[in-house]
């Protein structure tokens, strides 16, 4: 599988797909829906996937010495291999807005959501459904991603918008808590997106590893 | 001599074309010529024996292991070719070759050396630079860089100019003398007169003769008739 991802990395990425995690970092920006940038990700690996479609990448990879299996799998690391990136990055700015900017009038004032560990979570969300929506939607074909890409467009845009709302709604105001505060919701809430992400990577891998097999290629 | 590969009653159905029940065997040491005309079935019976395509029913054996079950050992012990598919047409051939070998463990550099001063290829360009036929060379250095003991290849000459043809015939019989059975598909007769051992002639995604070169000569061809004449006048008997 190493052999298999160092070839995604060399031959099949686009630049893109490394470049877009530095939206990682947009979590530092205070009235700017921050969940967006979860999108901005996967919108870079999506460029991979146009690549790794115009150079032939799947029926090369076909050749080589590996199971048809391994193709799906190999896909999936490198996407996941992005999105930890990702998520390690955009914990930083979390991270430093909870300790040290925990009391930053420009943060509390802000109209959006917060980084806290909440937003890490609704970050894990996405990133699963990106692996679900778009990455398994694409295994149906090998070829065509427009339509899982549009599908995954909408319901990451409507998940951003229940994010941005949420907490406005007076019971669950707690979901934007600043620093330490309501620390075991906040803690729920991104097992929560730990577990969302875990379980829709892995049944999208599944069903992904069964189509893949009756594609002819 | 060995049965290295063994395909029995493979089918495959699409809307337009099916393959029926093809079975074959490919041995140690023998250059075996696929002819058939454009669309008879050749490339989809590659396909489905490398594991591209999906076919509906069928047994494919490869050094007496199912295919489905051992791809990954099987792989690393047969070489193939499917045309002059253009992988990678931004990236330098060494980069691609690079990671290629990184995934066999009997790569022959010095294989692959030989075959790239005879290939005339160069390492620095990218494929997207290269002529159709330099792509078919590319793709057959690839194929020939790992001891594999089954080629398997999809129409290897066609493209190539008359001297690389030759060249490359002349590599097939080497190989067929250290033992490594070549399977090859084609359309140009003279191919198979020269170097094939066998022949299998498909028409319609039936397998019509599966024999030495020399049974079908005699079962097939009339008095002075060529190979290619012999072809001809078979696919016109089948019009008619």
């Amino acid at each position: 599988m190493r052999k298999l991802l160092k070839k995604e990395m060399k031959l099949a990425a686009s630049p893109l797909s490394y470049i877009f995690i530095m939206f990682g970092l947009m979590a530092f920006l205070p009235g700017y829906p921050i969940l967006v940038g979860s999108f901005f990700v996967c919108l870079g690996l999506f460029q991979s996937f146009q690549c790794a479609r115009e150079a032939n990448d799947i029926t090369y990879t076909a050749l080589l010495s590996v199971a048809k299996s391994d193709i799906v799998k190999a896909k999936y690391m490198f996407c996941i291999v992005i999105e930890f990136c990702y998520f390690v990055l955009t914990s930083i700015p979390v991270l430093i807005r909870m300790t040290l900017l925990s009391e930053n009038a420009v943060y509390r004032n802000n109209a959006l959501m917060n980084a806290n560990l909440v937003y890490l979570g609704f970050v894990l969300l996405i990133l699963g459904l990106f692996n679900l929506i778009f990455v398994g939607g694409f295994f149906k074909t090998a070829y065509k991603f427009a339509k899982p890409f549009i599908i995954f467009t909408v319901v990451v845009f409507l998940v951003v918008g229940i994010g941005e709302t949420l907490f406005h709604i007076p019971v669950l105001s707690a979901l934007n808590a600043f620093g330490f505060t309501h620390i075991v919701l906040q803690v729920i809430v991104f097992l929560t997106g730990v577990i969302l992400f875990s379980v829709l990577t892995a049944i999208s891998i599944r069903r992904s590893i069964k189509n893949f097999e009756k594609i002819d290629l | 001599m060995k049965t290295l590969c063994n395909v029995n009653n493979l089918s495959k159905s699409y809307p337009s074309f099916s393959l029926s029940d093809i079975s074959f065997k490919l041995k140690t040491g023998t250059i075996t010529g696929f002819i058939g005309r454009n669309g008879a079935g050749k490339t989809t019976t590659i396909k489905s024996i490398l594991g591209l395509v999906h076919p509906d029913c069928g047994e494919i054996n490869y050094f007496d292991l199912p295919f489905s079950e051992n791809e990954r050992e099987i792989k690393q012990r047969i070489g193939f070719s499917t045309g002059t598919v253009n992988y990678y047409p931004k990236k330098k051939i060494k980069n691609i070759v690079a990671i290629t070998k990184t995934f066999y463990k009997n790569w022959d550099e010095s294989t692959y050396q030989k075959n790239l001063k005879l290939f005339s290829l160069d390492e620095n360009k990218m494929p997207c630079e290269l002529s159709e036929g330099m792509k078919v060379k590319f793709n057959l250095l690839l194929a020939l860089s790992h001891r594999a003991e089954i080629l398997i290849l999809d129409e290897p000459t066609s493209g190539l100019d008359p001297f690389s043809r030759d060249e490359l015939l002349e590599l097939f019989i080497e190989l067929k003398n250290r033992g490594v059975a070549v399977l090859f598909s084609t359309h140009i007769t003279s191919d198979i007169e020269k170097c094939a051992n066998d022949i299998m002639y498909i028409r319609k995604g039936k397998l019509i003769s599966d024999c030495t070169k020399d049974e079908f000569c005699e079962h097939y061809r009339k008095d002075g008739e060529t190979l290619e004449e012999t072809i001809l006048r078979m696919e016109k008997e089948e019009k008619v």
